[in-house]
């Protein structure tokens, strides 16, 4: 007669292992922070000792006040006609230097926005990008006055 | 004549591959994350314009409250005293990688003069590469 005998079982036990690593997946899921890793480009122009002197009367200013009020060249101005002011000084000159000096009491907000504002030019019809500068407080007192 | 017992099918599920399929994913997971170096709570400016930043870029933050933040792009931000550290910090980066990317994560709301004294220091420590941290303006934002 032949004796039936329980073979032990030589399968390793796989089943759990998609729990845990599931378990894994979930963790990473949650614990995962989409952050906004995007910004604008903000070319610092070259700290020199001997900066081209640029005299006020050839570039543009661009005052911005708190609250966001803009004067470009001592005439207050919205956002979106900016562009259109520029043009035609710009095409005489398209190195002409745009000059954004915010106000020190005025939002960061402001200043991004004329920034990205002004540096969509070429999406406006402007054939060269502008040369805009951003100077500091430091710099304004030691060139400019 | 005896008739073989059809063979018996035990009902069940091929889950081999699922592990496979599941760890496939946590590795994409583990390749992808990139841990953030700053956790400052802050509204971002919106702009148009908007570029992929790289990684490892050192941080500066600028919170509602005009505290400052620093982060060499490793290590968890920290709080600092003002912008001479920040110049100290962003000196040191720049002597050991000149191309290094910096990040200003400023709020919206923070005063001109705040984000001016961080631009103006890392100018200073001669930053070539140095982007602002910004969220997608959109037409609802017009």
């Amino acid at each position: 007669m032949r004796i039936e005998r329980d073979r032990p079982d030589d399968e390793i036990p796989t089943s759990s292992m998609a729990d845990i690593a599931f378990l894994l997946i979930v963790f990473f899921m949650v614990t995962t922070t989409f952050t906004a890793t995007r910004g604008l480009d903000f070319a610092l122009p070259e700290d020199d000792d001997n900066p081209p002197v640029i005299e006020k009367e050839e570039s543009v200013l661009i005052e911005i006040f708190p609250g966001g009020a803009l004067v470009v060249d001592q005439n207050p101005m919205e956002l979106s006609e900016i562009i259109e002011y520029l043009k035609p000084k710009l095409e005489r000159n398209p190195k002409k230097p745009v000059i954004i000096r915010p106000d020190v009491a005025t939002e960061y907000k402001h200043m991004v926005q004329v920034y990205d504002e002004l540096r969509q030019g070429e999406e406006h019809g402007l054939q060269e990008p502008i040369n805009i500068s951003v100077p500091t407080q430091r710099e304004i007192q030691s060139f400019w006055y | 004549m005896k008739l073989k017992a059809s063979i018996e099918h035990k009902p069940n599920i091929p889950t081999a591959s699922m592990a496979d399929i599941a760890f496939l994913l946590i590795i994409f997971f583990m390749l992808t994350i990139t841990f953030e170096v700053d956790k400052t709570q802050v509204t971002l400016p919106k702009t148009t314009l908007r570029n992929e930043i790289p990684k490892k870029a050192a941080y500066v933050s600028i919170d509602p409250d005009g505290r400052i933040r620093q982060s060499d792009g490793n290590d968890q931000s920290a709080l600092v005293s003002g912008p001479e550290d920040v110049l100290s910090m962003a000196a040191t980066a720049i002597s050991s990688d000149p191309s290094k990317t910096f990040v200003v994560k400023a709020d919206g709301g923070v005063p001109w003069e705040k984000v001016d004294q961080v631009l103006d220091a890392l100018k200073r420590a001669k930053v070539r590469d140095l982007r602002l941290l910004s969220d997608q303006r959109t037409v609802d934002d017009y």
